[in-house]
């Protein structure tokens, strides 16, 4: 831990060093600006990721590395200036860094790992589980065998430890060099592939791989003999990220109705395909890397089938069809497949009874059947059988059935090999999930809306996406409750805690908020379209009625728009590959926010599980810390500076940077740079002040203490008033009439830092009528977006993220407000008193937008 | 006799305001407490001494002066009302006074007092605190009880 620390503590230089007086202030105030630009810097940085991940972009692994060594920096960098801030009040969030960092590492350094396993693998113990070791093709048949029943050729694996031991017996790992490789260069594409494959075709099998081979093909040939006479094979590849989420149809290279002898060439040739120009191609435009390049091979008996094909359980053009599709060739598959002939086509219902929908037999002349001594041979189709269907209806019935089995276990649509041997047994050849093609340009989405009328067209878009609904606003938390399926969330500001919503929400519209806040990320990971900053949204929707929002564009609309919702949805075009695997893989420790509520007990260190987290958390307590800053004890020693104003408090300031422009001991408002203080100020002289003017009170001490209401506990608080303020901050401790309060504002251009913050408390009339006073200030600052918790007397509030203008605006209300309500309690007879007040407050004081 | 602490109406159940509210408040606050049958508002400073009180007499008062005088002549309320009136502050239209009963003093002594200043409300402190005030109205119920009781 120490060691940690340490480190930690290197990675931040020493602030300028200040008098011993000023030291704690100047400091601490320094390390929360660093933490707020790192703070922002962290937002960025995901809000950059995250939008990577929609999968509009391409980027390499070299983007992701960067931006990740980046983040790290600048997550470090906000514990130890929180570290600093609060004088290592923290210490359990370097605990948690280190636990989610290490867990990126290993992302980060993931390499595909090869399992140590035999060199062959009988398909009787393969899974889905098992893709590292058997590749994809022979992890799905290893499942469709043990997991799903469904009837799959036997066969054994040889694994993807067995190439990797190839490789090493022979050292080519040293001699196929593909870094250098240009993709878009074909010919040195085609170069080095001629090279590598040659390379591998001269290589020597290791003699324990050779004798595992042969020993696993003689306990195949002993099992299936009884099915067919002198036992064949077909040698099929099965690289290791192929039929997962990759779809590398068609890549490499199968050797059909393998005799024994040859099994050992065939392998050979099969992983030699993996270094095809086309695959080398496509693992490197997918973002794969070398290590990634593992070829298993299949070795599975040889159907010499009487029909066979391919099914789709969904149509691939419109999956919103309700239908299987199935192609069928007389004789071997490789013809359906490849497009020799035209299959028959079947398109069967997916409903229960399945019904054949439509048959297409168009007629055969040629097919590829098993050459009786070895390899594969065209014939002629016989002439009765060239026009008839290659199945009966019953086993079109029966192979759709199987598609639906296959969906089902999956989860996902797939795209299945089958075939029928003489004796009618369907025989499952492969099966991987089905791409559907349904990806529209987004670009034309504003051609199509012509004649719909734009209701609002302005603000950020900090999800991408198209959704329509109907509007509800979230004005408190509490109407997050009744938030109603398929709505779209419209607020003032955004929340974290709207989380709640996302998964009921079809989009989210904001007057204010920022791209790179915790709600927009998510917003992204719940991926629901938003947008946020509109400005006019609150005053411009109406509740209940229908809008699109088009979160593309930025545009929101006017009722429904089917064209636009059908055009913002779309799959991805890199969202299979490697590189996003990777990303979101890594986003996972980095972007879910699971520290949403600050009061709850678990918003600690100990529950920080990403990077997100940690930021928030720092975020919050440094504000907590800063806001403690003016209750420092030793504050009122300090060399402050009084403010000649015309108003009844008597404020001193004490700059800690660039808040003031005058060495003077006494300054005019005109003086002060700070912006929150000098907005607090000019609203304070906006307003008349009620009740008499500020008189020296030592004479009244002892009237104070005998008139009060409360005289022990109450005593009028005739005291001068400090802040202290920079150019952008302000912490105000105003010592006013019986009650205390503290406004603390940050006001710079990132919203993301920008805040209020207003605590209240006390008064000198009885209890109700304080509380009743809170009330009144609830009731306004709710008005102007703050959100408020109140307790009796005691009244917390807090508005965040606006952008300057809105903050020093607010500052101003807050300012008239201290003025109007000074006193207030005593007069607050009922609640109607407080209605009237807060009706005379907004008539006259508050300015509206 | 009986003490007058039983009839206190506290404090915080009275309409009280500082001396530099306006009419305007004082008038509103007073409509607002009409159900609760008060009729009169405390006037504090800001020590909460207690300065004076308003009542709806004065408040008539202050809306027309003409009103103290037996007149003939027919008076608009609303085009005779000064505007200005309404921000000027309480202690402007307050009656000050320094009548106040201790928390012990019998309620004999408070009906006195009461009649002999003819007003409807008294203050009552507790070594200078103000704890509240009792009004004629209880007063009456509470000495006009007895009385029937004691005839049974």
């Amino acid at each position: 831990m120490r060691r940690l620390l340490n480190i930690f503590r290197r990675k931040v230089a020493a602030p300028q060093p200040a008098s011993d007086e000023e030291r704690p202030f100047k400091e601490r105030y320094l390390y929360f600006k660093k933490l707020l630009s790192e703070n922002n810097a962290v937002l960025e940085i995901m809000a950059d990721l995250e939008d990577k991940r929609s999968g509009e972009y391409i980027f390499d692994m070299n983007y992701i590395r960067t931006s990740c060594s980046k983040l790290v920096d600048s997550v470090q960098n906000i514990i130890v200036n929180l570290d600093k801030l609060s004088k290592g009040k923290y210490p359990d969030l370097y605990f948690a860094f280190a636990k989610i960092n290490s867990k990126i590492e290993a992302t980060l350094t993931n390499k595909t790992e090869i399992p140590v396993t035999d060199f062959t693998i009988p398909f009787d113990s393969v899974t889905k589980d098992m893709v590292n070791s058997v590749g994809g093709k022979n992890a799905n048949l290893g499942e469709i065998k043990n997991k799903i029943g469904l009837p799959v050729p036997d066969g054994f694996c040889i694994s993807a430890y067995a190439f990797k031991r190839f490789i090493e017996f022979n050292e080519l790992k040293n001699k196929i060099i593909l870094s250098s490789v240009d993709i878009v260069d074909m010919e040195g594409l085609n170069k080095i592939s001629r090279e590598a494959q040659n390379l591998i075709m001269q290589s020597q099998i290791p003699p324990d791989i050779e004798s595992s081979i042969s020993n696993a093909f003689s306990e195949l040939s002993r099992k299936i003999s009884s099915r067919a006479g002198s036992p064949t094979a077909s040698v099929r590849s099965s690289a290791i990220h192929e039929d997962a989420k990759f779809t590398f149809a068609g890549q490499y290279k199968t050797a059909l109705n393998v005799k024994a002898d040859n099994v050992i060439e065939n392998y050979k040739r099969v992983i030699s395909s993996l270094f095809s120009p086309r695959a080398i191609f496509y693992y490197k435009s997918k973002g794969f890397e070398e290590e990634d390049m593992v070829m298993a091979v299949g070795v599975v008996e040889m159907i010499d089938a009487k029909a066979s094909g391919v099914m789709y359980s969904r149509d691939p053009t419109d999956a919103e069809k309700n239908d299987i599709i199935i192609n069928a060739v007389w004789g071997l598959g490789k013809y359906a497949v490849d497009g020799t002939v035209a299959p028959n086509v079947y398109i069967v219902s997916r409903d229960e009874p399945r019904t054949i929908l439509e048959k297409t037999t168009p007629g055969q002349e040629v097919m590829l059947k098993c050459n009786p001594k070895e390899d594969v041979v065209e014939v002629e189709v016989p002439e009765e059988i060239r026009t008839t269907s290659c199945l009966t209806d019953d086993q079109i019935k029966s192979l759709a059935d199987y598609a639906i089995v296959l969906e089902k276990h999956y989860d996902t649509p797939q795209d299945i090999e089958w075939a029928i041997d003489e004796k009618n047994n369907f025989f499952i050849l492969q099966t991987r999930p089905l791409r559907i093609l349904k990806e529209k340009p987004v670009k034309n989405i504003q051609a199509i809306t012509k004649g719909y009328k734009i209701i609002i067209n302005n603000g950020n878009i900090a999800c991408k996406g198209v959704g329509a609904g109907k509007v509800f606003f979230i004005k408190k938390e509490e109407d997050l409750e009744k938030f109603p399926e398929g709505a779209v969330l419209v607020a003032k500001h955004t929340s974290p805690k709207f989380v709640t919503v996302m998964n009921k929400t079809s989009a989210i519209v904001a007057d204010v908020g920022s791209p790179t806040g915790h709600m927009a990320s998510l917003a992204r990971e719940y991926n629901v379209p938003t947008i946020l900053n509109t400005k006019i949204a609150m005053k411009t929707l109406e509740a209940d009625k229908e809008i699109t929002v088009d979160a593309i564009n930025g545009n929101i609309y006017e009722g429904r728009i089917e064209e636009l919702i059908e055009a913002g949805k779309r799959e991805n075009p890199f969202k299979d590959t490697a590189v996003f695997k990777f990303l979101r893989a890594l986003l996972n420790n980095i972007v879910p926010l699971n520290l949403i509520y600050p009061e709850d007990e678990k918003f600690s260190p100990d529950y920080c599980e990403t990077f997100h987290d940690i930021t928030r958390f720092a975020h919050e307590v440094a504000m907590r810390e800063m806001f403690q800053v003016a209750d420092s004890p030793n504050i009122k020693k300090r060399e402050a500076v009084k403010i000649e104003v015309k108003i009844p408090l008597e404020i001193y300031v004490i700059d800690l940077d660039g808040g003031i422009k005058s060495d003077s001991k006494k300054i005019t408002p005109d003086q002060i740079l700070s912006m929150p203080m000098n907005a607090l100020l000019r609203g304070m002289m906006d307003i008349e002040w009620p009740g008499p003017p500020p008189i020296n009170v030592k004479g009244f001490l002892s009237v104070v203490a005998s008139t009060a209401m409360q005289p022990h506990s109450e005593k009028l608080l005739w005291e001068p008033s400090f802040a202290i303020i920079s150019r952008e901050y302000m912490n105000f401790n105003i010592r006013l009439g019986y009650h205390i309060q503290t406004i603390e504002a940050y006001v710079g251009d990132n919203i993301n830092d920008n805040y209020i913050r207003f605590l209240f408390k006390g008064g000198g009339a009885s209890i109700d009528r304080r509380a009743r006073r809170t009330k009144l200030i609830k009731e306004i600052l709710e008005r102007v977006d703050f959100d408020v918790k109140r307790t009796g007397d005691v009244l917390d509030a807090r508005v965040t993220k606006y952008d300057k203008p809105n903050i020093l605006k607010k500052l101003g209300i807050l300012a008239r407000m201290t003025a109007y309500t000074k006193q207030l309690d005593m007069t607050l007879f009922n609640d109607a008193m407080v209605d009237w007040y807060l009706k005379e407050f907004i008539n006259k004081y508050y300015i509206a937008e | 006799m009986t003490e007058i602490k039983k009839l206190i109406i506290p404090l915080t159940d009275y309409p009280h305001m500082p001396y530099w509210a306006t009419l305007e408040e004082a008038i509103v606050l007073l409509n607002f407490s009409h159900e609760s049958g008060f009729h009169t508002v405390l006037v504090f400073d800001e020590f909460y001494k207690l300065l004076g009180m308003l009542n709806w007499k004065e408040i008539l008062r202050a809306i027309n002066p003409k009103f103290k005088e037996l007149s003939s002549e027919k008076i608009d309320i609303i085009t005779s009302w000064d505007d200005n009136k309404f921000k000027m502050p309480i202690k402007d239209f307050m009656s000050p006074f320094d009548i106040t009963v201790d928390a012990g003093d019998d309620i004999l002594k408070v009906a006195y007092l009461l009649l002999q200043h003819d007003i409807d409300i008294i203050p009552v402190k507790e070594s200078e605190k103000v704890l509240g005030v009792v009004r004629m109205h209880d007063i009456f119920h509470e000495i006009t009880g007895l009385i029937l009781q004691s005839k049974k």
